[in-house]
Parts: structure tokens; sequence; C-alpha cells
């Protein structure tokens, strides 16, 4: 089975129904994407699949038909993504541990919508828990970010 | 905008994948006594939980209802299906109903296509018989299907097919696919009868 | 009631740990300092100037010995070192260090002496010192009670002058430049013509001479990294998915393990069928563990799916089966013989109660899961003659003393290699993953077993928060509360969780069954606390504010009924009763705020609650609308007092976090019983607050109380209370029973 992660492709001896995220945390040693429940009510683990947000505790790695882009192929710290950057900016971590979910959700829900209302914002965003509770600062990242996008 | 143009592609595509087969043949001399118990078994169909919940008019919220839930609820972490209808202005149902349904419990289910709330006009949730049975003869409010045609959409609109293989411990339907088109199909030989009361 | 009289009965607790009376401890060892644990393991041409801070020829690293558990104090700990050294951020790195008994807490003691955390009495304070020699001769290194400020103010700041005035001397030595005319900035110390001396550059020679140890500390005003905005040294890498985890870590030769125990916390396994598991893919072996079993395989899933396909039977539960049994013994706990302490009692209560009609209320508190969203974990390595576990703990020298009371190796040889957490809340005092890690390794020696939970697993086997009753009684003169009778009943977190921590039960009463209530700053003629400890049910734990989570409800609660029905507005009220002059700032602070008593418009409402808990006075204003489909709360106002914010920016997140973890479990989470097992399994049916009910938020940091405080747990408390109140200014509705969806619906 081949599949492609923050640009290089793998080649994988695994179960077609094991989840995503396994495969990328233990096969691939790719930790980024987090295990907080696996059963999509946290979104620790969010990834792209061919720029869309999926929880990858909750796609097969046999139903995996794109490429995949984990919080590590998203940006770094010599290169943040405007996303990335606004969360540095509002320091919106505490714990961190769903930040690399949060912010890829983020990510590809500016992508669709790069003029969120407050309203969008709660409606996208509110599917990623954070037990720290830094939705406040998640909220002011997320219009940073869109206004970084914008005027990019 | 943007969204919009989304909104436009998604709903040009028509994902027809694994259709099942469904006998689409009309029974003859069917009574109106046949046709009403044939309705009677689409309703406790089209009013469970694996159905209406996702039946829910012109609300974009799906439904959390069922033996295992204190009192209906709206899907919780505040999902909106939105005017796409699949999520797609915020967060798309696909993010997490993706794939194929895991056996684990509370896990979200999956179809292979797309995951979707039905069209405003379907408006199931919390309505009796008589209003649903009226809406789904109506050309207006059925998608201007002929009975024929609506039992031939359960067969390749696989979002519907969940209904009987929910997964995760969860009550299916009743009845089954093939029973739950032939009643349509009963129903509406015998002229799309509703109960009177 | 007098005060010294009941210190002979008491013990002192503290933490989680007690140490009775009569325990010797002189003096003498009190006073003599521990040894540096970094002198150990120095190299040719390193300094470790004391237990915080050693320089080599490439590297100034600081040790930063509290546990990282979300709360950001790696980077407080580093910084008030900083502030004194002469180092900036990003100019050092910074580093767990090895638990040792050097690292105690030094705050433990403030929370541990039964005394009112305002009272500054010179019993009281002399009570404070002798707990406090206590936990140093016990070498209590933890973090917890929300002291790690108050642990680390003023022995930090001191660590890292002693560092920068022997950097000086061995700067001055080595350039012949008398101390005096040295200065210090951005790690280096800097002569009078401009040349900079690096700290690296004079490791070596300040490793040949005693530390200068007369030190003053800085004014205030001459700090500038204290109290100012700065970026946490965490966020970079929290925001790029480089932080690394417990669960994150990868060892050569590791196998992954996930264990399941009997759902009824602490019964029994009757038999297990693995047939099925041991022949699936990837699984290398089933392995019986407490109550329970184990499987280990070569990856996590895998080791998950296996746990999933055996069948076992469970014996019962050690406690009442069913959740009406629990409320059932608490309702049935408020009796002479289970009183556990009058904790305050002023004027003559029973006499008030008969002067006129008894205004009268019953709270209850439900047990709710900690549910840290990193899933307990530990990497664990047992060998003929060591042990190693790299996990996330709060009491990092327990998790040796456990490792090396299971093993039967000296703890000398056991090593904790303390992790990043993703949150804690109280779970991480707790020794389940520990217990289970080292059971397998033991069964697989030389193998490193990393151990992770499933959620499920971790749900149920939390040590939730316990369960609480609460009766209040009062009686209104006028417009006068004349007197006002609490009655609380609980059972004992510390006696539950003691002996977990291979600790005795401690003895005495426990102030966390009346944490946040007996403490109410207001001055009532005839004003009683009592605490009731219930006998033990479900096992339970410290969660995150403990006592003061249940406590607190009901105390302002029950204040606010008293006040309303005594006609009176229940903000001014509290600001006219208060006698204690921090609190009523707070109080103050948030009627402007809040712009208190300006009209809201119709289904609208508002409510306050005060509670000092951990020493930190919080006073909270929620506002709510009732919307046609429920309570939405619109915004939340915050004043806390913690003597000094030392990190503006992370307060302000922190104390939003707790308001948002009071008000979420307030409002939606709860752990029931049924057949013996936890009914909530999962965030789906615990979901704690989202993002879309997060109301905004605006605190304020006060700085009028003498002692310098911690924001941890705190804002926490009022947080319930201020909702309820609100939900009744708005409704009428007067909630008395967390969580509250079970009466009202919350957009």
């Amino acid at each position: 089975m081949k599949l492609t992660v923050n640009g290089t492709e793998h080649t994988l001896d695994v179960e077609p129904e094991m989840p995503l995220l396994w495969v990328l945390r233990d096969e691939l040693k790719i930790t980024g994407p987090k295990y907080g429940c696996g059963i999509a009510q946290c979104g620790a683990c969010t990834v792209h699949v061919d720029g869309s947000a999926v929880r990858s505790c909750s796609i097969t790695v046999g139903d995996v038909d794109g490429d995949v882009t984990t919080i590590e192929g998203l940006g770094t710290p010599d290169s943040l993504h405007a996303v990335q950057a606004a969360w540095v900016a509002h320091q919106v971590a505490q714990c961190g541990y769903c930040q690399s979910g949060q912010i890829m959700q983020a990510a590809s829900f500016l992508d669709l919508n790069s003029e969120p209302t407050d309203e969008d914002i709660d409606n996208a965003m509110s599917a990623n828990l954070c037990r720290c509770g830094t939705y406040p600062r998640i909220r002011e990242a997320v219009k940073t970010a869109a206004k970084t996008l914008n005027e990019a | 905008m943007k969204i919009k143009a989304i909104i436009a592609a998604v709903l040009l595509s028509t994902s027809v994948v694994q259709a099942e087969e469904i006998n689409l043949e009309v029974p003859q001399n069917v009574t109106l006594e046949q046709g009403l118990e044939a309705w009677a078994r689409m309703y406790e169909v089209v009013s469970h939980p694996r159905c209406s919940n996702c039946h829910v008019g012109e609300s974009d919220r799906p439904m959390w209802s069922g033996p295992s839930y204190g009192k209906a609820r709206p899907h919780g972490m505040n999902i909106r299906a939105g005017e796409s209808r699949i999520g797609v202005e915020t967060l798309e149902c696909a993010t997490c109903h993706v794939g194929s349904t895991s056996d684990q419990p509370h896990t979200p289910p999956g179809v292979d296509g797309d995951w979707r709330l039905a069209p405003v006009e379907a408006a199931w949730f919390g309505r009796g018989s008589l209003e649903i049975c009226g809406q789904l003869r109506n050309p207006e409010t059925n998608g201007g299907l002929s009975f024929q045609e609506i039992a031939g959409h359960l067969g390749h609109d696989v979002v519907l097919q969940f209904a009987w293989k929910p997964g995760g411990g969860r009550e299916p339907a009743p009845y089954s696919l093939e029973e739950h088109a032939s009643d349509v199909l009963m129903w509406g030989a015998a002229g799309m009868p509703c109960p009177t009361e | 009631m007098g005060k010294l009289r009941t210190i002979g009965r008491r013990a002192f607790l503290i933490g989680s740990a007690a140490v009775v009376g009569g325990v010797a401890f002189g003096v003498y060892a009190a006073r003599t300092p521990h040894d540096n644990p970094l002198i150990a393991d120095l190299g040719a041409g390193e300094a470790a100037f004391n237990p915080w801070v050693k320089i080599d020829a490439e590297t100034v690293t600081l040790i930063v010995p509290h546990a990282d558990i979300g709360q950001g104090v790696a980077h407080m700990q580093a910084i008030l070192i900083a502030e004194e050294l002469d180092i900036e951020p990003g100019q050092y790195a910074t580093d767990f260090g090895k638990p040792d008994a050097a690292y105690y807490n030094t705050a433990f003691a403030e929370e541990g002496a039964p005394f009112m955390s305002r009272d500054e009495s010179g019993t009281a304070e002399t009570m404070r010192t002798i707990v406090g020699y206590a936990t140093k001769l016990l070498g209590m290194q933890g973090t917890g009670g929300s002291t790690s400020v108050a642990d680390s103010f003023t022995k930090l700041r001191t660590a890292g002058a002693v560092a920068r005035e022997t950097l000086k001397l061995a700067a001055s030595m080595e350039s012949g430049v008398p101390v005096d005319q040295l200065k210090t900035a951005n790690g280096a110390v800097e002569l009078p013509d401009g040349t900079q001396m690096a700290y690296t550059q004079l490791a070596a020679k300040a490793a040949t001479i005693d530390p200068v140890t007369d030190v003053v500390l800085r004014q205030a005003s001459e700090w500038r990294l204290i109290g100012k905005d700065m970026l946490r040294q965490d966020i970079v890498d929290k925001s790029t998915g480089l932080q690394n985890y417990g669960i994150d870590l990868e060892m050569d030769g590791m196998v992954h393990a996930s264990v399941r125990s009997n759902p009824r916390q602490g019964g029994a396994i009757n038999g297990y069928d693995a047939t099925a598991a041991k022949a699936m893919r990837g699984v290398k072996a089933v392995l019986s563990v407490t109550n329970g079993f184990a499987v280990v395989a070569d990856n996590t899933w895998r080791a998950f799916q296996a746990v999933n396909a055996i069948e076992a039977d469970w014996g019962k539960a050690p406690y009442p089966a069913e959740q009406a049994e629990h409320w059932k013994v608490l309702s049935e706990s408020f009796t002479d013989e289970l009183l556990d302490d009058e904790w305050r009692h002023d004027g003559d209560v029973p006499a008030g109660l008969e002067g006129g009609e008894v205004v009268s209320a019953e709270y209850r508190a439900p047990y709710v899961a900690h549910a840290p969203l990193e899933p307990l974990n530990a990497i664990v390595v047992v060998t003929n003659t060591q042990a190693d576990i790299w996990t996330g703990h709060q009491m990092p020298r327990f998790v040796e003393d456990y490792i090396a009371k299971m093993t039967g190796l000296d703890v000398a040889n056991v090593h904790l290699h303390n992790q990043y957490s993703g949150g804690s809340f109280g779970h991480r005092l707790e020794f389940e993953q520990i217990r289970y890690a080292t059971e397998i390794a033991m069964q697989m020696k030389d193998t490193p077993v990393k151990l992770t939970f499933t959620r499920e697993e971790d749900f149920a086997h939390d040590f939730p928060r316990q369960i609480a009753m609460g009766r209040g009684a009062a009686v209104i003169s006028g417009d006068t509360i004349e007197t006002l009778d609490l009655s609380i009943c609980s059972a004992s977190p510390l006696a539950s969780q003691g002996p977990r921590a291979g600790l005795p039960v401690p003895p005495g009463p426990d102030m966390q069954i009346v944490s946040g209530a007996w403490n109410m700053p207001y001055k009532i003629d005839n004003l009683r606390v009592r605490g009731f400890r219930a006998p033990e049910l479900a096992p339970v734990s410290s969660w995150r504010s403990v006592g003061a989570s249940h406590a607190g409800f009901f105390g302002e609660s029950f204040v606010d009924e008293a006040i309303l029905a005594a006609g009176l507005d229940p903000m001014e009220a509290r600001i006219a009763m208060c006698d204690y002059d921090v609190a009523r700032k707070c109080l103050e602070a948030v009627a402007e705020m809040s712009n208190w008593g300006s009209p809201l418009g119709e289904n609208r409402g508002r409510g306050v609650a005060f509670v000092s808990s951990f020493g930190t006075p919080v006073a909270e204003v929620v506002e709510v609308t009732m919307t046609e489909d429920g309570i939405k709360i619109d915004k939340v106002f915050v004043a806390a007092d913690v003597g000094q914010v030392v990190d503006p920016i992370n307060f302000d997140n922190h104390v939003k976090g707790g308001v948002i973890w009071g008000l979420g479990h307030a409002m939606n989470s709860e752990i029931t019983y049924a057949d013996g097992m936890a009914e909530q399994s999962n965030y789906h049916d615990a979901e704690g607050m989202r993002l879309y009910q997060t109301p905004e938020i605006t605190v304020m940091g006060l700085e009028n109380q003498t002692k310098i405080r911690g924001i941890g747990e705190p804002p926490v408390p009022p947080a319930a209370p201020a909702l309820a109140n609100a939900i009744f200014a708005a409704t009428g509705q007067r909630l008395r029973e967390m969580p509250f969806n079970k009466f009202i619906d919350f957009v």
C-alpha cells in the first residue's frame, strides 16, 4: 500500500482497516496528530487529505484516496503557516495537546471560507475539544489568520 | 464568492457508488387496505431515528435521538450542515463521517458517498404519519418524484442504506431496504393513500 | 472555637500526605539544605550553583522541577531564575531535572495547615512553618494545590541571584576587575571596558569556587521580565506539532501495550478468554495484570483491537453498584457520628435557627472525570538492576517509590524521566498507568513497554471528583441574614487518594470537604460551616480545585438564596457583608467591570459568586440569556488576586481556562454508576464546554494581597454558582444540582 504524507511517498504493510492516525503515529512515527478519543469527538487527530480536514482516527488507511498533510507539513518554526503564526501571536496553547488538530481544522476551514463571521467560526471549530479552555484565544487567532490570508 | 462555487460543485456531483439492486416491479391489484398497511410500515421506517435524525427540514442541524438518548437533541459539537447540506460552508460532514462505518460504538458512521442531510422539503423529524404521507405524495414536496422513482432512489442513494446497516451497536431502521422499497411500490400501486386520522 | 485546642488533634495535611504531630523533625534537620542533585553528574568544567542552575561551556540550563501539565510552569520557573540571572528567554535551555528531595515544595504548607489562608496570625504562620519543615524532610517534590508560583517566587529568584553573583566573582578572578565594577546582562558579565564574558565561558572557573550565597533580590521596580508580556517558551513547539508528550516517545525495541481492567473500579477478574486475541496480527503477548489483562503488540491500534477481542468475567464492584445508592449514603451521612469537623462557628447558630422562619435548600455535586486530552500512558523498562519510566506526573518522587516497591529495586535505581503532559487536572496525581506499565515491564524484562490507555479505559479508570451534598438553613430578619448554617457531606478525596499513593489515610478531618465554603468572607451574626464525612464509595481523587469545586457551589448558591430571601441585591449584599478587604476589592472590581445593576433586558440575568481557594480570592459575574432553545452564556467578568502576576498573558489564558472548566462541567458533565460501572465512556457523554458555548470573558488580575498565590485552580469554584445565580436571575429557576443540563437546556 502506498501513502503520501507531507510530500513523501511511503510503502506500507498494514491492514487497510487500520485508522490513518495509527499508521501516521506508530508506523511512520509522525506524532503531530494526537490520539485523544478515537471516535471523532475531540479533533486532536485532524489532518488534511487533499486539503480537506479529516479526523485521522475515523478514516481507515484503506479509504484514504489523496495526499495527506499533517501539522508537520503545514509549516515549521522557520516557515510558519498563517494559522500557526496567529496561534503563536495569540499564545493560544496551554497544554497544547489539542492544538495540532485545532490548527489543521482552522487551516482547512479558512481555505474554504476566508472571511468567516463569528458564527462561522463557532460552527467550524466546535468539534475540536480543548480541555484547557483556550477557546477565547482560538477565536481571536482564527480571525487574525483570516486577515493575514486575505492580505496575502 | 468561494463558498458558493463549492456548493454548486457539490450539488452537481452526484456520487453513485455501490448501488444496490432493487426490484422495481410494481405490484398489481393492490387494495386500499394493503396500501395503507404498506404506508404504516413505511412510517415506522421514516420516523425511525436512523432516518428522521437527518430529515430535519428547514433546520440544518442533524439530530441525536433514539432509544439510548434521554431526549432528542441536536447533534453535539454545534454541527451545522449549512445550505449545502454537507457542511461545506464551515465544517464538512465528511470531516468525521468518512469512509466505512466502524463497529466500535459511538464512532461516526460513514458510507461510500457524501454524508449529508436530506433536502429541506423532506422534513420528517418529529412529524406525524399523516403529515409525512401528505408530503411524500405531493410532487411539490417530494422532489417531483413518482413513487417508482422514490423506490428507485433507495437503491442508488447510498447514504440511505446506512439506516439498515448502522453499525456500532446502533438500532437499525425496521424491516429491510428491500422490504421498504417494496412497501413504497405497494403504497404507490394503491394510489399513495394516506390515513384519514 | 479556639484554634489552639483543635490543632493538637488535627493532623497536618500536606497535599495528599500526612505527618502526625508526633513525628520527630528537629529544627537542625529541617534547616539543613538538601544536597544539590546536580553535583553528582557534573562533568569537568560544568558548574552547578544550586539545584536550579547548571552551566557548561555551551549551555546555560535552568532546572524547572515542577511538572508542566499545560499551565506553563516550565516557562514561569525559568523566568524567575532568568530575572535575577540576567539572561534572556531564548538564551537558556530548560530541563525538568531528576526527581529529588531538594525540589520539595515549600508552598504545600500554606494550605496544609488548618487555617484560613487569610489568617496571618502568629499561630497560623508558626504552624505553616512547622508543616513546611515536614514537607522538606519528606522531600515532597510535587505540583498541585496551585502552589507552583508560591513555591518558586523567592526560591528561584534567589537561585538566579546566587548564580549571577558567583559568575561575577569568577569573572572578577579571571579579569582582575573588582566585582562591584561588573555588570550582567544577556547571559554575560560585562567589564567596564565593554568586554563581554559569557556565562558559558565562565563555567569552568565558577566550578572551582564556592557559590556566593549572600545576595539581595531586586525590587519590583527593577524587574525586566516579571509582570511583563512575554512569549511562553513552549508556544512555537505547541503550534507546530513539535512538542513531544509522553505518548509521543519512541525507544529502540519498544513494544506497544494496552490494558483492560475491571470496569467496576477495584473489582476482581474471574477469568478471561484470549484465544482470539492471541491469533490477531501483531499481538506478541496477552498478560495478566491486577484486576485485568494486557495485550502487548507491535502497534498501539493492534493492541487496542486485541483488547477489545477478549471476553472477561468481571467481579463485583467494592462499592454500591447503582448511583442512587451513592446519593442515599450521602443523604444519610449528616449525623453526629460522621461529623468530620465544625470548621467555623460564629455566634450561636442553634439558637439563631430557633429564632425565626428558616429558609432551607439542598444541593448536589456529582462525580466528574478529569479526562485530560492526552490519555494516560507511560513507557517503562525494567532490568534486573534498574527501572526507568517516561511519563508525565505531578509527584515525581512518589512514582519512583511506587516502582521501587513494585519491583523490589532500590529507589536509587529507579528513574522517572518526567514529560510534558497533555493536561492533568489532577489525573496525573494517580498511579494507574505506572502500575500497569510496570506490571507488564516486569513480565518482559529489558524491553521498553509503552502503555497507552484507550480513552474508554481512561474514563473507566479515572478516579473522579468526589460527589457531595450540601444543606443550607438560614434565618432572615428584615433585610438581614441573621443566621446561616451550612452542612456539607462528601467522601474524603484525600482518604481515598492517600493509600493509592502508598501513604496512610490522613488522620483528622479533611478540610477539602468544606474548602471554599468555611472561609466565606462574610460577617453574619450566626454562621456555622460543618463537614460530614461519608463512608468511602467509589474511589475519588483531586479534581481541579478539589473540595472547593463542590463546597464553593453550595456556599455561594445558598448565600445567594439567603440574600434574595432578605430582599437584597446579590452584589451589594455581598460587598456589605464582606469583612476581608482583599475579597471585597475583587467583588467591587467585577461589579464595576460588569456594570452591575445596569438593565439587561428581557430574559437576561446576571449572577455573582465569590470563592477563595488555595489562598486566591476570585469573584466572577456571569451574564446569561434565556433563548427559545435554552440558556446562552453571554459574558463572564473575573477579578482574582494573586499578589503578583508573573506572566500576564498566561495568567489571562489560565483564568479563562479555569472559568471554562468550571462552567463546562457545571453545564453537562458527570460520572454516574450503573451495575458498578461508569456509564460515561468518552467525550460524547461528558462534553465539557465547546467553542460555540464559550462566553466573552474579561479578566482582571489584582495585586492587593501580601502573599504570592497561584491561579491554576481558583477561577474554577466561583463559575458554577455564578452561573446558577445568573440562571435564577434570568428565569426564576433555581438550579441546586450539577450538571445543570439535567434541568435546563443550553444552546
